[in-house]
């Protein structure tokens, strides 16, 4: 809402942005990181999910009129100069435990201990990179700071990652600043989280896991690079719950997910790299926002007719409300993510099929009756107001066709715009039949790749870290 | 220690402000550090006599009234903030003229620097919440040339459990209470605010009534109590703020504090619409009530008594000032007689002090628009309620 009115009041349009009583501190602070630090709010009191007609109308007429006209006559204030830390200032010097108390009660750590980023530790994190420590990888919201190579390093020493992890949290945050995958809207209220998929001769150059507790802490290279993109969301892009992170529940962050490449290339499947566009050989980060996630176990029969239906049902059930960036607020931006252990697309791929198959096969069955589709974007929630019927949106040329087969409430219809949008990635215990499915908050958080740009020693370097 | 000083929502610190309006006014020995700390929440100080090094940073970056303050370590602002159910994130308000922040911790670290105890908390986030009620007028009181200062007036049962004083030397040294919560709020005004003197602060002479100005009203009287007049339960306790020039100190009965009100000490009073406030010792109001006169009976007295002669108030420096005054003081005008407030409600009546058997009474004329009489419910400090 205030960007939309920080671009309106650029082009000359006075705005003035309706604001739940919740979000104003959210509010005050997202204006100052777009420059406009007195970009006016009008504040409605309490959230108008839940009152009736009536009170909304009263608490309206009440305070927001006001806040509306205010708003509208009264010229927003300049951007303010603020006072950082120059890059490379020493900002303590202390013990461990001195330094660990510092950075946390200043808002920049995540509790858990860092390690202190020391001038020397940060050098080291340097020596993996050929971009220089002021480069700029992007500017970033809410803060509007800029995403410089310097701090990428700092927080890839804080979250616990070794210097040659360098690579990957440089591509890490040049897929951040991208702007198809939207790291403005990072703070909003589902607080769905970041997965982040690996894949490339990276995922064992650097010991990602990407066997049997693929998904779980307990490796370095998984474990703190998955930390310090949520200390780097903290610390620079300016997400801080209270402030502009208004999850409502929120999620830790997730480890990293590396793909198993071996079991991939055994079965001629592509990997999710690949199927973002990627070429391979090379090696690169995909960045998804996903609202959350079931493990679909036990999946049984030798044959896909037998398998599809329980994968496609995980995949339908838990694409709930999330089905407005299906058609609502976002055409086809629905991307979910399944990951299957190597056994399970093994048993696919035995069939004859190709991932490209098992996608089609999987939008087929993943299906949820008409109205309760419907009801999930304009009865249950109101993300699309005014209750539309899925066969007006076709007609108006706000959804697909499949979409408008019939009027009948009972017909079935896709939780996904195309076939291609099922992202399906193979990871995992090999030889055990479970997958895990994950919904996915649209162009919210949108899939975005990167390749893994290596440094020009980057051979003698690793070798040198081999050898110690 | 928890930064106590004002950062706006945009981020900026108010500080960088009131350095240039201190050097512009030739201030800058006051605060030679002013502007001179790290940008952070929380920042760690060292020395052999950290106390000691506290307050001669504090002093120097003007983050106090001048007196010695207790260091806001994270330990004393996290107890603090432990007595409010409410986040310390959570936002009261912006403090005029600076618009500095108050979120709840940033209050709590001025609350504690100001020596108040955790409990007394809740009483000083119900006051700061009225002090920034647009009614209250903070960038008026702030920058203004004359003398006003927030007048705290407790009322309820929390009164007594947390030891603010609404009996002997209730407007004096001595009660930690009384003592702490009006300071809070001025370095609340001071480093949120940056109501800094003779910097943004313009009052020409100010009044002591700035260091703290808090009090309780005494429960055990023959009136209802001020929280029940204004529409609370006898069994909730609230806090009132009045914008009020000093204390006058009238010894007599209502008719010697007629005698006062209607003297150029109202003058703002009238020329402002103000709301006073009349302070009667428990000797007194047992004699009233005994009399017959309800707090009503008391207000419309002194209302129709406190009339300054028309040839005074001609002869006034601020009638020759201000033309425009309010209709019902012209109105008046042909009788020759000016009552200095719009209408009884504007006296505010409560009983305080010891129980002597000396007629003690004060006036608070006011100062400012518009008419200001701001209560907040306090709620329970949190180790109190269980």
């Amino acid at each position: 809402m205030l960007r939309a009115s920080a671009v309106a009041e650029e082009a000359g349009i006075p705005s003035v942005s309706l604001t739940c009583e919740g979000f104003i501190g959210q509010a005050a602070t997202t204006a100052t990181g777009l420059g406009l630090p007195g970009l006016p709010v009008a504040i409605v009191p309490g959230h108008v999910d839940v009152q009736t007609v009536d009170e909304l109308r009263g608490n309206v007429t009440a305070v927001t009129v006001d806040g509306v006209i205010e708003g509208l006559t009264v010229a927003p204030k300049d951007a303010a100069e603020l006072v950082e830390p120059e890059p490379g200032d020493v900002v303590f010097e202390g013990t461990a435990d001195e330094i660990n108390r510092f950075f946390y009660e200043n808002g920049w750590s995540d509790g858990l201990p860092i390690v202190p980023p020391t001038e020397a530790r940060v050098h080291e994190f340097l020596r993996f990179t050929d971009y220089n420590p002021d480069d700029e990888l992007g500017v970033l919201l809410p803060d509007k700071r800029s995403a410089t190579v310097r701090t990428v390093a700092i927080n890839g020493v804080m979250a616990g990652c070794r210097p040659e992890y360098m690579p990957v949290l440089v591509a890490l945050i040049e897929a951040m600043a991208d702007p198809r995958y939207g790291v403005e809207h990072s703070g909003n209220t589902p607080g769905a989280e970041t997965l982040i998929v690996v894949n490339g001769p990276i995922i064992r150059q650097l010991g990602f896991n990407y066997q049997q507790g693929a998904l779980r802490d307990g490796f370095q290279a998984n474990t703190s690079i998955g930390r310090f993109w949520r200390l780097y969301l903290r610390n620079v892009a300016g997400f801080l719950p209270h402030k502009t992170d208004k999850g409502t529940f929120g999620n830790t962050w997730r480890v990293v997910l590396a793909e198993n490449e071996d079991a991939l290339s055994r079965i001629g499947w592509t990997t999710i790299a690949q199927d973002q566009g990627h070429v391979a050989g090379g090696s690169a980060v995909t960045i998804s926002r996903f609202t959350g996630g079931t493990v679909l176990a036990s999946v049984f029969g030798s044959a896909p007719e037998q398998m599809i239906p329980y994968l496609a049902d995980g995949i339908a059930r838990l694409v709930a409300w999330e089905v407005m960036f299906t058609v609502g607020m976002a055409l086809g931006a629905q991307r979910p993510l399944l990951v299957l252990s190597p056994i399970l697309a093994q048993t696919l791929a035995r069939a004859g099929l190709s991932k490209q198959d098992v996608q089609r096969r999987l939008f087929e069955h993943a299906r949820i009756p008409a109205w309760k589709f419907e009801r999930y974007l304009g009865e249950w929630t109101n993300l699309a107001p005014g209750r539309p019927k899925l066969s007006e949106l076709v007609k108006r040329g706000r959804a697909a066709a499949i979409f408008g087969a019939s009027d009948d409430p009972e017909r079935l219809v896709p939780v996904v715009a195309r076939a291609e949008d099922i992202m399906i990635a193979v990871s995992g215990d090999p030889l055990r039949t479970n997958a895990y499915v994950f919904a996915h908050n649209g162009i919210l958080g949108f899939p975005t790749t990167k390749p893994i740009a290596l440094p020009a020693a980057w051979r003698t370097l690793i070798a040198d870290v081999a050898g110690r | 220690m928890v930064l106590p000083a004002g950062q706006r929502a945009s981020g900026e610190w108010i500080d960088d402000t009131l350095r240039r309006r201190a050097e512009e006014s030739g201030l800058l020995s006051r605060t030679p550090l002013a502007g001179q700390f790290p940008r952070h929440r929380v920042e760690v100080v060292r020395a052999a006599d950290p106390v000691h090094e506290v307050n001669a940073l504090f002093q120097g970056r003007g983050w106090t009234d001048g007196l010695p303050v207790m260091p806001p370590t994270l330990g004393r602002v996290g107890a603090m903030c432990a007595s409010t159910a409410r986040a310390p994130a959570d936002v009261l308000g912006e403090v005029e003229p600076l618009r500095g922040v108050a979120t709840v911790e940033k209050v709590a670290a001025n609350a504690v620097m100001a020596g108040c105890a955790p409990e007394h908390f809740p009483v000083v986030l119900a006051a700061v919440e009225a002090l920034l009620d647009p009614a209250f007028n903070m960038r008026g009181v702030q920058t203004t040339d004359e003398n006003v200062a927030p007048l705290v007036i407790v009322s309820g049962p929390l009164a007594a459990r947390l030891g603010i004083n609404a009996g002997f030397g209730a407007l004096g040294p001595g009660w930690r209470a009384n003592a702490a919560i009006g300071r809070a709020l001025r370095l609340v005004m001071l480093n949120l605010g940056g109501g800094w003197p003779g910097a943004v602060s313009l009052a020409g002479l100010a009044q002591p009534g700035r260091y703290t100005l808090c009090f309780a009203e005494r429960d055990d009287t023959p009136w209802p109590p001020l929280r029940v007049e204004l529409g609370y339960r006898p069994d909730q306790s609230t806090v009132t703020v009045l914008r009020a020039e000093t204390a006058i100190n009238v010894t007599g009965g209502l008719p010697e504090v007629a005698s006062v009100m209607a003297s150029a000490a109202s003058a703002f009073t009238m020329r402002y619409e103000g709301r006073v406030a009349v302070v009667v010792a428990p000797f007194v109001a047992r004699r009233l009530a005994a009399e017959g006169l309800s707090k009503d009976d008391v207000r419309r007295h002194l209302y129709k008594e406190a009339r300054i002669p028309v040839s005074a108030w001609q002869a006034w420096w601020l009638r020759a000032t201000a033309r425009d005054w309010p209709a019902w003081v012209l109105d008046a005008e042909p009788s020759g007689m000016l009552p200095v407030v719009k209408e009884p409600a504007d006296i505010t009546v409560v009983v305080a002090g010891a129980d002597l058997a000396i007629p003690q009474l004060a006036y608070f004329p006011s100062w400012g628009f518009p008419p200001c009489r701001v209560t907040r419910e306090i709620t329970p400090p949190i180790d109190l309620i269980g």
